[in-house]
């Protein structure tokens, strides 16, 4: 969890407002870091899981494996940079070997997906134990220092991140609109016969579209890794937290996938300064529950199914 | 029918080479066993809601959790009389508590298949977590040592379960009561209305039956064995940890029931207790190389062997009879 970020403390009773602009403003930027890697990490599984109905329990290990690249690449003397640009590609090559040797083969066989994408993901976890060695990994981010916006300084590297993440967002959403393949993508999710019926390669384009996600979610591994503690095993909470990013979303739109991870990644930040990390992390689970019984289709969809 | 006899005679070898096995085996030997067999009896409480309803929970090391941390904690309070029983009886009661509420809102909010598994997967991470930070109660990362092992009267004689024989007896004979009760429930009439929602859950509400309801009450029952599992084990092992609500028990205890034949309620068993040698043999090895080969044998699971050691004898059979009309 991103630590509080405190402006230099000023006294005074004048200056009661200006504190509560710096909490609010610092509350809102620690929530949007979270909010952007959930929706970076969200929408690998929202092609998987919401339109592909694959259940992939390793997509977490993308993120890791988007993380220990950078280290990698840090720790052989390479700028971040260059680890932030090998993150992606990282992730992608997992996602694209993963869905050649495995998923292909189980997409009439939801179970068996959910079992064996769990196999993968333990085998992923110990082999990087066994290559890098047990224990943190340090990742030193590009940038220190802060930055002065006014109410409050913020880490300069966090906004960063959010401007990358935004970025990468808006590219993904005009590549599913405004190109060709996003155009087939669209059409394979809607009715995949029909598809075919038309010349479309569907296996084709499942396996660049989960390998596409694998790459965005390798790519958040690699930007959350100067600010999260990079362990084989880190993959999980970020798995178990997109999930609900996309459940509660529903499934289908990017609009969704924001809602989603603005549901959560807010909640989780706003508990964070109430109580205590884990009880935040249940109170969040609660909370999605209800929030899918309430609306089974997703916030940003309608209630109706 | 068939299929009910052959079960049945399996049943019937497996008890009688659990009677058999005290004269053969040490006190250490039987401890090992009888510890196998509680989590033979946590895999059959998965199986029989995964088996019969073809959902999967992922999380439900939960529920042994609960089960296990409620049983130490009654047990390890002086001012609490009947310990052990009281103990047990909270023990079922939490866990079925917990499920009876998660699976309100999940089932009645037509959460099925992979949803309903991510979900459970996500209670499970945070049990454990709950576990290690609420450490004022839960003893936190190194858990609550001390529990004493399970003692009651019946009439006036006292049962004392801290030597190694009378507890391999009393482990034994829970796990054969409640594996051929959970079994005449699942091939009964209650076990083929589930399999009629799993076929087609629309289909089952029109004939008239309340499936949400019967895969509550189904989450329930299973939760609530698993947390008896975890009530037994916690009292024999003398200690409770937050690993026993861990996802890795989660995932083990699907293997076991996937390597033992989902479905089956003993192959879960069986699958519990051969998994359990295996991995005390490799892990003596090397500690690190167990979840690696767990890995391995999902995956070969689910490519070679869909349905369980237990299907090996079958597919052997029509192969063999496959050959003979090729001749």
């Amino acid at each position: 969890m991103p630590p509080k970020v405190c402006s230099p403390v000023c006294a005074g009773a004048w200056q009661v407002l200006p504190d509560a602009m710096d909490f609010v403003v610092t509350t809102l930027l620690n929530a949007l870091t979270l909010i952007s890697i959930l929706m970076l990490v969200g929408l690998g599984l929202a092609i998987s899981f919401g339109l592909m109905n694959v259940t992939n329990l390793a997509h977490g290990e993308f993120v890791t494996v988007g993380a220990f690249a950078v280290y990698f690449v840090q720790s052989v003397g390479g700028s971040f940079w260059i680890g932030l640009a090998a993150a992606p590609i990282a992730g992608a090559v997992v996602g694209c070997i993963l869905e050649f040797a495995i998923i292909r083969h189980l997409y009439s066989r939801p179970v068996s997906t959910v079992l064996a994408t769990w196999g993968v993901s333990l085998i992923l976890q110990q082999g990087l134990e066994l290559a890098f060695g047990l224990g943190a990994k340090p990742v030193t981010p590009p940038i220190e220092g802060t930055f002065d916006l006014f109410f409050t300084v913020y880490p300069a590297y966090r906004l960063i991140l959010i401007a990358i993440a935004m970025l990468t967002l808006l590219g993904v959403v005009l590549l599913i609109s405004r190109t060709s393949f996003g155009l087939d993508i669209r059409t394979v999710i809607q009715n995949r016969e029909m598809a075919e019926g038309v010349g479309i390669n569907t296996r084709r384009t499942y396996a660049i579209a989960f390998t596409f996600g694998a790459a965005i979610a390798g790519l958040a591994g690699g930007l959350v890794a100067p600010l999260a503690i990079v362990l084989p095993q880190m993959g999980v909470n970020y798995l178990a937290n997109a999930f609900f990013v996309v459940i509660v979303g529903g499934v289908g739109s990017i609009g969704g996938l924001v809602a989603g991870s603005v549901f959560v990644g807010g909640l989780t930040s706003i508990l964070n300064y109430q109580i205590s990390p884990s009880l935040a992390q249940a109170v969040v689970l609660l909370a999605a529950i209800v929030a899918v019984r309430l609306r089974p289709n997703g916030l940003f969809n309608g209630a109706s199914r | 029918m068939a299929l009910d006899r052959n079960w049945l005679l399996i049943f019937a070898v497996c008890v009688v080479l659990a009677i058999l096995y005290p004269l053969f085996a040490d006190g250490y030997q039987l401890t090992v066993i009888r510890d196998a067999l509680i989590f033979g009896l946590f895999a059959a409480s998965l199986d029989f809601f995964w088996g019969r309803t073809g959902i999967l929970c992922f999380g439900h090391a939960a529920f042994f959790g609960i089960g296990g941390y409620i049983m130490a904690l009654v047990t390890l309070n002086d001012a609490i009389p009947f310990a052990s029983l009281l103990g047990v009886l909270g023990a079922v009661a939490g866990a079925a508590f917990v499920a009876a509420i998660i699976g309100y809102f999940l089932f009645f909010g037509g959460i099925r298949g992979s949803y309903f598994t991510i979900v459970t997967l996500a209670m499970g991470v945070i049990c454990q977590q709950a576990a290690v930070s609420w450490s004022s109660v839960t003893g936190g990362d190194s858990g609550l040592i001390g529990i004493p092992p399970i003692a009651f009267d019946v009439g006036v004689t006292q049962v004392d379960l801290s030597q190694d024989l009378p507890s391999y007896i009393f482990v034994a004979s829970i796990v054969a009561a409640v594996v051929l009760a959970l079994w005449s429930i699942s091939r009964g009439r209650w076990g083929t209305v589930l399999t009629a929602i799993q076929d087609n859950e629309v289909r089952a509400a029109a004939l008239g039956h309340n499936a949400p309801l019967r895969l509550l009450i189904t989450f329930v029952l299973s939760a609530a064995i698993a947390g008896l599992a975890g009530a037994l084990y916690v009292c024999m092992a003398g200690l409770v940890a937050p690993d026993l609500s861990g996802l890795l028990l989660s995932t083990e205890v699907i293997v076991w029931v996937a390597v033992g034949g989902r479905g089956t309620l003993l192959g879960p068993v069986l699958g519990a207790i051969l998994i359990q040698r295996a991995q005390q043999t490799i892990s003596s090895f090397n500690p690190s190389l167990w979840p690696l080969l767990l890995g391995c044998v999902f995956v070969i699971i689910v490519f070679v062997l869909p349905d369980g050691i237990l299907s090996i004898y079958a597919r052997l059979k029509s192969l063999l009879r496959g050959r003979r009309r090729a001749q």
